[in-house]
């Protein structure tokens, strides 16, 4: 039993509806979409270890800016106030409301650094042919965390403030909120370009051939 | 992909890991869709846990949906934001928020602040309602528009922190005691959890107990 599970069968089941599917290779460009409910099965990437590298090298070091530098700014009678993701989890923290701050701390600072070292971490091992024992591990919690990294709609948030602050003061946007946007489209990329798939194959090979080795 | 059987895979022994995709076979199986003792615990390809389906998934959602519908409630009621002018506080409500906002001409930002704020929160509950219905009475028809009902509930859920975001960012802006102070309301607590709850809802929700009645009697 054991023995056979571990020989790689030529089938994919559906992850939404459990169709038994024959298992093919699918080119780049196509995507795959279950035939009985329409899930996105696969959507194979072009150099997706390499681009995943890359792009969360670039988002670890625009995490710098993004912490240090004020998004927006309005001004009150000469009186310059600003606002950074920082400041308004500690505002909210600092009125009490601990559950609102921790959930906007986790969303917009916490998953998006967490998710990017893990990419960071898994396709750096991958692209260098280096194993790991925690690459699964690393892996699994990736793929948990995605939607908990909520950038994008920090997005919308700002705008909302920003047209809600402009009908009454002046607004000044400084080069956090430039770091900020260029950190949204790193991330957004990020998520695109990681192909799966073929992350869980390198993995998996990887790991064999440690085993053979020991 | 080409269709194997038209059956699905745990009805021909075969098991999907929830985290790598891998598939295995299993002999046997539990009552409650567990691998039974003696098969594998454990994928050989991500050391993930097995399950031919999210374990308790309709308890969980069910639980986490009747949590969220409760807390939408308080949401509501209380204020969100509290703005204080010339030391005049003024609560706002999250829906009379979007009416201040399309008394002040606004119409497009309170048009997004709705959809994310009222409208998206009410879908998602609804659709995981009559997602929990088809499963406990064995719809059989309109499967696939039920799985992307599901679909669209797992990707629209992220975005009505949206009003959370901004009020964040407006309460640490705004605090110049002199003019204008905004504060976070009470309702901000229940609005967030409703997000939460219903974001974990989804996430436990397994579309596959859909599929799974199909046939069988």
């Amino acid at each position: 039993m054991h023995n056979n599970s571990m020989k790689p069968l030529a089938y994919e089941a559906c992850p939404q509806c459990d169709l038994l599917l024959n298992a093919e290779a699918i080119a780049v460009g196509i995507k795959a979409h279950c035939p009985r409910c329409g899930c996105l099965l696969y959507r194979p990437r072009h150099y997706s270890i390499e681009r995943s590298f890359a792009l969360s090298l670039t988002g670890l070091i625009l995490f710098i800016p993004v912490n240090l530098l004020p998004l927006v700014g309005i001004v009150v009678l000469d009186n310059a106030q600003d606002a950074s993701l920082w400041s308004g989890v500690a505002s909210l923290y600092e009125e009490g409301l601990w559950g609102v701050a921790a959930l906007v701390f986790l969303a917009s600072l916490f998953f998006p650094f967490l998710k990017i070292m893990l990419s960071l971490l898994i396709s750096g091992h991958l692209y260098f042919r280096k194993t790991h024992r925690h690459l699964s591990i690393w892996m699994r919690t990736l793929q948990h965390l995605d939607e908990w990294a909520m950038l994008e709609v920090y997005t919308l948030g700002i705008i909302v403030a920003c047209v809600k602050l402009a009908s009454r003061t002046e607004l000044k946007f400084g080069f956090g909120l430039a770091a900020f946007i260029a950190l949204l489209l790193v991330i957004v990329m990020l998520s695109s370009s990681l192909d799966e798939h073929l992350f869980w194959r390198r993995i998996d090979a990887l790991n064999k051939s440690a085993r053979k080795k020991t | 992909m080409s269709i194997s059987n038209k059956k699905s895979a745990l009805r021909q022994g075969l098991l999907r890991c929830h985290n790598c995709g891998y598939i295995t076979t299993v002999l046997s199986t539990n009552t409650d869709n567990t691998p039974a003792a003696g098969t594998l615990n454990h994928c050989p390809r991500c050391d993930g846990e097995l399950h031919a389906r999210l374990p308790n998934s309709f308890q969980r959602t069910a639980a986490l949906l009747c949590s969220a519908f409760i807390l939408y409630i308080p949401a509501n009621i209380f204020p969100i934001m509290i703005v204080t002018k010339f030391g005049v506080p003024e609560p706002h409500t999250i829906i009379s928020g979007i009416v201040a906002l399309i008394n002040g001409g606004m119409i497009p930002i309170a048009t997004l602040v709705f959809i994310a704020s009222v409208l998206v929160p009410l879908i998602k509950m609804l659709g995981l309602s009559i997602l929990l219905w088809a499963v406990q009475h064995r719809w059989q028809r309109n499967l696939r528009l039920l799985t992307v009902v599901y679909r669209l509930i797992a990707f629209v859920g992220r975005w009505s922190m949206l009003d959370i975001f901004m009020i964040s960012i407006l309460v640490s802006i705004v605090s110049s005691e002199a003019l204008e102070q905004v504060l976070a309301g009470p309702a901000a607590t229940a609005f967030a959890a409703v997000v939460v709850l219903t974001m974990l809802a989804a996430n436990s929700f397994d579309p596959r107990l859909l599929w799974d009645r199909l046939g069988a009697h």
